[in-house]
């Protein structure tokens, strides 16, 4: 494992209502029992990584969702399971994702003294009308004491909210920035709508109920946040994130920078170097399952894979061998690495770009107008940052 | 050999959909020419789009052996035909081959208008024909109704019409019985010099060009010398046989013998359908009559949309016409979408089907460019320039006048549908000729209608104005004046020829002001603007702009969303090679075909 250590993901799969516009593997509990068993599943995949050798020097733990807190009190043994297993550094970021219907002062008090240092809330908009049309539980008034309830907690506070909600104006979108500012959270994630296929809200664009989002209003309003954010103090350090200096998500930057992680729970997805990842396999016996991939062609470098996304599959054998999403080769993994790095405004290191054989191509992003040289580095434009598919899809072509 | 008493030669005509291929069918069946476990629907079409279109493109003929009611054994010889307009010389060489034909009508939906193109063409070959009422299984069948039309609309008595399902089966023996019964055995002269018509033919990649033929007088045998005596070819026969459906070889056919003749040559070419074989030395005189060569109607321009495919394009080309003589085509270059094929097709299916054929059996992506026709510009030096391509127009100032081809179109409508066939012909610069009433439900109309407005989207419109119950045919009548301009399209300010078209005068703002609203809805966003512009002789007459894209971002990209993504920017990528880069702007596909859709 590298210095800095891995990053561990805890998929909590179970929300109490699906939003109209997620697509992501989540949903309601059949039966209270099912939110234990989960726990249980959990703890048992995460002694098996652990026995694997791959959790000795855990750097930050996420749980996310679906809805950590709808766990309550198993949420605080889940963590207490997993630093039981687990070589978690004592300077550990863990982070918490929330909604605000589920935050009571009660399980702050109980994460806060479990050791939770960040909590991560899912607000989305402080205006009432826009939280319908995204079909989200809570209103506006429920997300602003939840951010009050968490700022007095003395934990960090992230929010997350979501612009070019059809329906949503440019006031009500400078109302809703403002008013995450006034909470005192330190972190602020924007995201643009994005219609994803099979879900009610794609169903409402399709049959005309909704508008579809204009995604020519949605770059005004990520433009307007990034200069109200930055004028609050929080600087824009990835795509769709903003924080104060030393607030920024390590567990996300992790992502974006290469270190492995580990996730655990269904759908939750992991990478690892490909030695790492063949030596376990060969262990595990893996490569005897013939659903499985083979990995451990000479070029892998990295290996992504992921466990069953089925809750019910998941609960049933959560120790299955894992299904190999994607081997990079080493080129793969350089243009990757280009990639996420140009998703971080601070860019890439010029010789990192140059060792991946991508100059060129950058120079041609450059022509475009998306992305500009910077002292030793190279970073997207504000141009380049909007169109950001781009300047992956050129940069990974190219891998 | 058979004795041509016995030998009853017939085809199957219909307007489409009417249910002749499922007739042979079941007439296959019926006389366990094939067995009912090898039985697949639609036998005589074997190639999977004429299933899967259930249609019939290429003509097939095969030999069954029927038990008679009389006591006798017949060698009846079904020629199945293709039923659609685009394939009618086809259809009259089928004819050219038979005594007689069943003529199937829909018991439904009554007769159409290839329904009384195909009658014709059966009675100016002096074909006894036998009218057949199909699908009277169909709940909304009426024979009653339909055996009036037939009286009235194509003047074939009908009182004798026989009534069949080709689904279930019935009437099908009665149907073979009439044909026994009506349908003139074969005449022919078996000691005069050979003459066999050759009414069809296809590659086979092991055995050269197959022909199908039907002996007039003579025979063939293997090893004979024979000539075709249009294409002067002289060649020896490799091998003769009868189809059953399957090739099964013969000693010698016969007079009034259909089969199938093999001689090794691999250029179709040199084997024409509608050519008569003779003996090589002391052959026919005279030809049979009706020998022509067919001729393209519409053309358009195919593409690979990745360059590096042109050669496979060259290749597939080559091989499909070998099953196809009616596809001519030559190289042709363009600015925009540079090396590809000007293509000539009988008609619209003609060239869906080719498309599709190159596409599917070849593995090609392929752009197709509107089609278009040929036109006959006169320069002022008073030579003529045949074009089959917009871009090869002269400067309007090097030329006196333009033609072009025009046809006589028949729709066959019900009564309250005649505006509507009215208002769509004003639209569409047809002439109104004549009408008639051919039964109280059944209209007749007459039009001369230029073909490029025929292509341009007229038989989609008739059928959804009149609710689908118009039919439509028509036949080539020659080339007239028209006042013709060339409309170009600019993008980005610059010229991309292969959208460009041929436009009446009159049309031609309006027709430049849809297609440039069209495009800028078809053609996406790009990192930049993209003006649309169209343009008469360097005049401007509409613009529209396609604004630049501003926002395209994938914003979550955390530890799963990585594999979600990557493998979400590849199938963009994928949907940008379905695209064509001209210059720097990715075009769909579609934008080379909008002006087909542009509605008056």
């Amino acid at each position: 494992m590298t210095s800095r250590g891995t990053a561990l993901y805890v998929h909590v799969p179970f929300c109490m209502s699906k939003c109209a516009y997620c697509d992501f593997a989540s949903r309601t509990p059949r039966e209270p029992a099912e939110l234990s068993s989960y726990v249980d599943a959990a703890l048992a995949e995460t002694t098996a990584w652990s026995d694997r050798g791959v959790l000795g020097d855990v750097s930050t733990l996420y749980f996310g969702g679906g809805t950590p807190t709808l766990l309550g009190d198993g949420l605080v043994s889940l963590l207490a399971g997993i630093r039981e297993r687990c070589g978690l550094r004592t300077d550990a970021e863990i982070t918490v994702e929330t909604n605000p219907e589920t935050t009571t002062p009660e399980i702050v008090s109980a994460l806060r003294g479990a050791g939770v240092t960040r909590m991560s809330l899912g607000v989305q908009s402080f205006d009432d009308d826009v939280l319908q049309t995204l079909g989200r539980r809570h209103d506006a008034a429920t997300a602003q004491n939840a951010a009050r309830l968490l700022a007095g907690s003395g934990m960090r506070v992230a929010l997350d909210l979501i612009c070019g909600v059809p329906g949503q104006s440019m006031e009500s979108w400078d109302a809703s920035l403002r008013r995450a500012i006034d909470t005192g959270a330190g972190h602020v994630s924007v995201y643009p709508l994005s219609v994803e296929e099979g879900t009610p809200l794609c169903r409402s664009v399709d049959a005309g109920r909704v508008p579809e989002p204009d995604p020519d209003l949605a770059a005004d309003m990520m433009l307007h946040a990034a200069k109200v954010l930055s004028a609050a103090g929080m600087v824009r350090y990835e795509t769709a994130n903003h924080a104060r200096p030393g607030q920024e998500s390590r567990h996300n930057t992790a992502y974006w920078t290469g270190v492995p992680y580990i996730g655990i729970g269904p759908g939750a997805h992991s990478m690892l170097p490909a030695g790492e990842f063949e030596r376990i396999a060969r262990a595990e016996g893996w490569y005897d399952h013939p659903w499985n991939l083979v990995p451990g062609t000479s070029d892998a470098a990295r290996v992504r894979f992921s466990v069953a996304e089925k809750i019910e599959d998941y609960l049933a054998a959560p120790l299955r061998p894992p299904l190999v999403a994607g081997i990079l080769t080493a080129a793969e993994v350089s243009a990757e690495d280009v990639m996420l790095g140009l998703r971080m405004a601070e860019g890439v290191d010029v010789a990192l770009v140059e060792n991946a054989g991508l100059t060129r191509v950058l120079a041609e992003l450059q022509a475009d107008g998306l992305v500009e040289p910077a002292g030793e580095r190279w970073r997207t434009t504000e141009r380049g940052w909007l169109l950001g598919n781009e300047v992956f899809g050129r940069v990974l072509e190219a891998g | 050999m058979t004795n041509p008493e016995y030998i009853r030669n017939f085809s199957i005509i219909a307007h489409i959909d009417h249910g002749k291929s499922t007739l042979a069918d079941r007439v296959l069946q019926m006389t366990h020419t094939i067995a009912d476990r090898d039985m697949m629907e639609q036998v005589l079409d074997s190639m999977d789009i004429e299933r899967e279109r259930g249609i019939t493109i290429k003509a097939q003929a095969v030999r069954v052996m029927y038990d008679a009611d009389d006591g006798h054994t017949y060698q009846l010889n079904l020629i199945d035909t293709p039923g659609h307009v685009d394939f009618t010389y086809e259809v009259s060489r089928s004819l050219a081959a038979c005594e007689g034909v069943m003529l199937v009508v829909d018991a439904a939906q009554g007769v159409e208008a290839q329904t009384v193109a195909n009658a014709l063409m059966a009675m100016n070959a002096d074909l006894e024909i036998i009218p057949i009422i199909n699908k009277i299984d169909l709940p909304a069948a009426d024979p009653e109704r339909v055996r009036h039309e037939i009286e009235e609309a194509l003047a074939v008595p009908a009182d004798e019409a026989v009534l069949t399902s080709g689904k279930s089966g019935i009437g099908v023996k009665d149907a073979l019985e009439a044909v026994v019964a009506r349908v003139p055995a074969p005449m022919g002269d078996p000691d005069a010099p050979t003459k066999a018509l050759i009414f069809d033919s296809y590659f086979d990649a092991y055995r050269g060009v197959v022909a199908l033929v039907r002996v007039i007088d003579g025979s063939i045998s293997k090893g004979m010398k024979i000539r075709m005596m249009a294409s002067k070819t002289v060649t020896d026969v490799e091998e003769v046989g009868v189809r059953r459906p399957a090739n099964v070889p013969v000693d010698q056919l016969g007079v009034g013998e259909v089969g199938y003749l093999i001689t090794g040559l691999k250029d179709p070419s040199l084997v024409k359908v509608g050519d008569t074989v003779t003996l090589a030395r002391d052959g026919a005189e005279e030809p049979l009559p009706g020998y022509r060569e067919v001729k393209p109607m519409v053309y358009t321009g195919l593409f690979p949309i990745d360059g590096d495919q042109y050669p496979d394009l060259r290749d597939a080309l080559d091989k499909l016409q070998l099953n196809d003589p009616a596809l001519l085509y030559e190289p042709e270059s363009s600015h925009a979408l540079g090396f590809g094929f000007r293509v000539g097709f009988l008609g619209l299916l003609h060239m869906e089907v080719v498309k599709e054929r190159l596409e599917r059996e070849f593995d090609l992506d392929l752009l197709a460019t509107a089609p278009s026709v040929e036109y006959h510009a006169y320069k002022t030096n008073g030579e003529m320039l045949a074009l089959h391509s917009p871009q090869d127009l002269p400067d309007p100032g090097m030329i006196e006048h333009i033609e072009e081809p025009y046809l006589k179109a028949t729709v066959l409508v019900p009564p309250e549908f005649v505006g509507a066939v009215m208002e769509l012909a004003e639209g569409h610069r047809a002439t109104f000729k004549d009408m008639q009433y051919l039964s109280a439900t059944t209209v007749d109309m007459h039009y001369e209608i230029p073909l490029s407005e025929l292509i341009m989207d007229y038989f989609d419109q008739l059928k959804s104005r009149t609710k689908g119950y118009a039919s439509l045919d028509y036949e080539y009548i020659g080339y007239k004046t028209s006042e013709l301009v060339k409309l170009d399209v600019l993008l980005a300010g610059k010229p991309v020829d292969a959208l460009s078209f041929i436009v009446h005068k009159d049309k031609a703002y309006a027709r430049g002001k849809m297609l440039t609203e069209k495009l800028r809805a078809i053609i996406p966003r790009q990192m930049f603007e993209v003006p649309i512009q169209a343009a008469i002789g360097g005049r401007i007459i509409a613009r529209e702009t396609v604004k630049a894209k501003r926002k395209d971002v994938l914003a979550k990209c955390y530890g799963g969303d990585i594999t979600r993504k990557r493998k979400l920017l590849e199938k963009q990528k994928k949907g940008k090679k379905r695209m064509k880069n001209v210059g720097n702007i990715e075009v769909p596909q579609e934008a080379f075909m909008a002006i087909l859709k542009v509605d008056d």
